[in-house]
């Protein structure tokens, strides 16, 4: 504290860091990257990590190590990086914090499979530790192929890497996906856990690092308008949107494997629906967080493999015209199969089986070249009980709509007299965009999540339980969809197949125009 | 993702001596689309900014730049209360901001709105009684005066008490002495809290000092630093002693004696935990305000130095003539917006600074 004598010669450096207004600097240390040369790191990991540096986010003593199985020397490497740093920055990267910043990243050429780069990794880890006082703290981020997750964790264990040196803390970070499917997600999480304690993992989904996905705890958690009504008392249905209006790009090979339950449901989307139904946790902290989601996850209502065609659809697109450009539908895609049944839109009926949302249908989907980028969640009220105006069988529902992207806001359709004689009502959409009020530059999603890797703050990573729960919730339509090969079109552009719209219909409902 | 801005600024044909009513008619009117739709207003405070004539322009257009990063009411009140005639001049503006590049983006303008008041004679001597009734309700109220100007002892009353935070500015008055024991007699009052621009613009420096010391092995070198040297050019004098003293307070040192040096420079004795601490103020940087911060303990030097083109800073751990440690990050920018806008970030008592202000007081005591 400020102001207070000292007299022990012994001080602490928070003397001089306990402030409110200088930002919160985590221990020295090193990350080691696996799959250095692949685009994650160049693209997002580094650039992130020069931010953080820039700003002055990251300790002094910081090293980054990429280990790849590419030949590359450290130079190579750090040209490599500042090529794409400054594709993405055109003329911004200062050289001066540029070398300053590289000269703490370097390369190590190496088979992850061999135990020998490990060792090789381990006497560089610790000659850094001397040299650059990374005082043995690693973290292990794993943005390699997912097939060679469970050898690296493995070798790092077998190297005794799994602990940070002389006292040092060590932690693994995983991409998505997260395993297959549930039992593939457990053997991983087994696999992991023979090495590393759960308190060790951080499971990343960037998504839970937008600030706008954040926003959607601190608009429920900080407006008590909103939380009484926020039940099966007052609540019809909620709907939530993850919509993109791309298609699959290069990534052919890869989405045939993955689909849109896999890379999209299972993790972005599950991750709203759990923020939209949680209970207020009881604190803002890793275990406070995480437990609420959990519970959620473990309480929809799991659906019965013979039903799923009534509680699922599997959309794939054909082509269409999308913002004016004519687009190929995904059986004309490149690295995709003539007769593929690869799922790029998913829509899902589910309920949450517990006190406050008993009864409410939560209808999600999913897609890709749907007409535009949105996600957003949607509330529906009740009905009111009784309207004494003429017309009033006509009186729309209100609906409270939470839009995550790309212009963060709330939305109130209420219902308000037309002006003049009689009494007509007509339904007004109010625009609460409080995205937009604060021009503030937002922060990168992984800047968020690597400065928070740093200082050990696991809240917004995904522990072994959910990834787990999530899964549980998919397999039975994973499993009956691996078995038939119906799948509905959509043509490109539009907002799904009908089979979709048909499952919201057959509850009386229908989806909402986002 | 980052979306572009283009801000369109409005400003009303009417002016001269309005009624509250009218002033909230007009600004309503502002944020009238072309086609009729209404732009949003957002406001997360209310800004009032006393300035005078000559700094006016200069004030509106960092008021309308913080508009997008902090949206609020300003008011601009221009006063001269030496002139003998009564006279009351508003004009009003609103600063529409609209975010592009958005695919399905609505076009939604977010709008924050500007009065500025000319008070002239008696008027000026009661602002309070103009900027009160135009105060967004619920929102906190920040009350900045530029340019090293003080709250007069009739206006700080009846101002002070519309306002949550008061924002000042030592770094831009010719005795910085007196100034500085004039905000610490202010904030040691209480109420409003006080907060000072020079002080807003050490925060990277603070923590790029406290950097130095973060790792374990150096934590021990702070009770044993013996000299404290500061580069900076003469108009920059607050900001530094303002340094000096928040070191001084950290680390619990007291001061015991101050000598004047040569070309204004300054020295100051302290008695630390490990003996005689000696700062030395050396006003010879041509550019920065704060140039370099060299802290000398028995073993070690550590310096945080700003580079030739000021917007890099580089810092250093020597032991003799061998290099520990050594990085160059982004300084980040000293402009008035940008520090008035970390003040409006800024709620509650900034007991760092008190404590730091205090000390600085009792230096310059001496």
């Amino acid at each position: 504290m400020a102001g207070s004598l000292q007299t022990d010669t012994q001080l602490s450096a928070d003397v001089l860091l306990d402030d409110s207004r200088l930002p919160k600097v985590p221990e020295p240390g090193a990350m080691v990257i696996f799959g250095a040369s692949g685009d994650l790191t160049a693209r997002k990991l580094i650039p992130a990590l020069y931010d953080l540096a820039t700003q002055r986010r990251l300790p002094m003593k910081f090293a980054v190590v990429g280990v790849s199985r590419t030949q590359m020397s450290h130079d190579e490497f750090r040209k490599k990086l500042r090529k794409t740093l400054n594709e993405q920055r055109a003329g911004k990267v200062r050289d001066s914090v540029w070398e300053s910043f590289c000269g703490s990243v370097f390369y190590l050429p190496g088979d992850t499979k061999k135990a020998e780069t490990y060792q090789e990794l381990k006497d560089f880890l610790k000659r850094l530790d001397g040299e650059r006082g990374t005082r043995g703290n690693r973290a292990f981020y794993l943005a390699s192929s997912p097939t060679l997750f469970p050898a690296v964790v493995e070798k790092l264990g077998e190297a005794g890497m799994n602990r940070g040196e002389n006292g040092g803390w060590a932690r693994l970070v995983i991409e998505k996906p997260f395993g297959r499917d549930l039992e593939s997600a457990k053997e991983l999480n087994t696999g992991i856990r023979r090495y590393f304690e759960e308190t060790q993992i951080y499971r990343i989904d960037h998504y839970l690092g937008k600030e706008t996905v954040q926003n959607i705890m601190a608009l429920r958690f900080s407006n008590s308008v909103f939380e009484p009504l926020w039940s099966q008392h007052y609540v019809d249905h909620v709907q939530i949107t993850v919509a993109e209006d791309i298609g699959i790009g290069t990534r052919g090979a890869f989405y045939e494997e993955a689909g849109a339950l896999r890379d999209i449901v299972q993790n972005h989307l599950m991750q709203v629906l759990c923020l939209t139904a949680m209970e207020p946790p009881v604190a803002f902290d890793s275990e406070g967080v995480r437990e609420e989601k959990v519970k959620v996850l473990k309480s929809v209502r799991r659906i019965p493999r013979d039903k799923v065609g009534e509680f699922a659809v599997r959309g794939q697109y054909t082509s269409g015209w999308v913002w004016g450009e004519e687009v190929s539908g995904y059986r004309e895609e490149k690295n995709v199969a003539p007769d593929s049944t690869t799922d790029t839109y998913v829509a899902l009926k589910l309920f949450i089986d517990n006190w406050r949302w008993a009864g409410v249908p939560f209808y999600v989907r999913a897609g890709k070249r749907l007409p535009k980028r949105v996600t957003e969640i949607a509330i529906q009220f009740k009905r009111t009980p009784h309207a004494p105006f003429a017309g009033a069988e006509n009186l729309e529902p209100n609906i409270l709509v939470v839009r995550v992207q790309p212009e963060e806001g709330v939305s109130l359709k209420i219902g308000a007299k037309v002006p003049g004689s009689g009494f007509r009502i007509r339904s007004v959409n109010m625009d609460l965009l409080y995205g937009t009020a604060f021009l503030e530059e937002v922060p990168d999603a992984y800047q968020r999540l690597l400065l928070d890797l740093m200082l050990g703050d696991p809240t917004l990573f995904i522990r072994a339980d959910e990834t787990e729960s999530a899964w549980d919730i998919l397999d039975p339509v994973i499993s009956s969809w691996a078995e038939s090969e119906k799948v509905a079109f959509y043509p490109a552009g539009s907002w799904g197949p009908a089979e979709s719209e048909e499952l919201v219909a057959r509850d009386g409902r229908e989806w909402r125009r986002p | 993702m980052a979306a572009a801005v283009i801000g369109e600024s409005r400003s009303a044909p009417e002016g001269g001596a309005m009624s509250v009513e009218q002033i909230e008619r007009g600004l309503a009117r502002l944020r009238m689309n072309e086609d009729g739709s209404l732009g949003a207003r957002a406001s997360v405070l209310n800004l009032i900014v006393v300035t005078d004539e000559e700094s006016a322009p200069e004030i509106a257009q960092v008021v309308s730049s913080l508009s997008g990063h902090y949206p609020c009411r300003a008011i601009i009140m221009i006063s001269d209360p030496d002139e003998e005639r009564s006279k009351l001049d508003v004009s009003l503006s609103a600063f529409c901001s609209l975010r592009h590049g958005i695919p399905g983006g609505t076009g939604n303008q977010i709008c924050a709105e500007q009065i500025t008041i000319h008070a002239e004679g008696p008027p000026a001597a009661h602002l309070e009684s103009l900027a009160g009734p135009l105060l967004l309700p619920d929102l906190p109220v920040f009350l900045w005066y530029p340019n090293g100007r003080m709250p007069r002892p009739a206006e700080s009353d009846g101002m002070a008490a519309l306002a949550d935070r008061l924002i000042l500015d030592s770094g831009g008055v010719d005795d910085s002495e007196a100034f500085m024991r004039g905000v610490a007699h202010l904030s040691a009052s209480g109420s409003p809290e006080v907060g000072d621009l020079q002080w807003a613009a050490l925060s990277p420096w603070r923590s790029l000092v406290a950097d130095l010391f973060a790792p374990p092995e150096r934590a021990g070198e702070l009770g044993k630093i013996k000299r404290v040297e500061v580069l900076y050019r003469p108009v920059g004098e607050s900001r530094v002693l303002l340094f000096v003293g928040w070191l001084a307070s950290a680390l619990g040192w007291r001061p015991e004696s101050a000598v004047c040096g040569e070309r204004r420079g300054r020295e100051f004795k302290f008695s630390g935990p490990s003996g005689e601490v000696t700062a030395t103020l050396s006003p010879d940087s041509p550019d920065a305000r704060l140039r370099r911060v060299r802290i000398l303990s028995e073993e070690c030097s550590y310096q945080v130095s700003r580079h030739r083109e000021l917007s890099d800073v580089s810092s250093t751990v020597m032991r003799g003539d061998e290099l520990l440690a050594e990085r160059t990050v982004q300084l980040g920018s000293f402009d008035s917006g940008v520090l008035v806008g970390e003040e409006l970030r800024y709620r509650g008592r900034d007991e760092v600074y008190e404590a730091s202000l205090q000390m600085t007081a009792e230096m310059l005591d001496l």
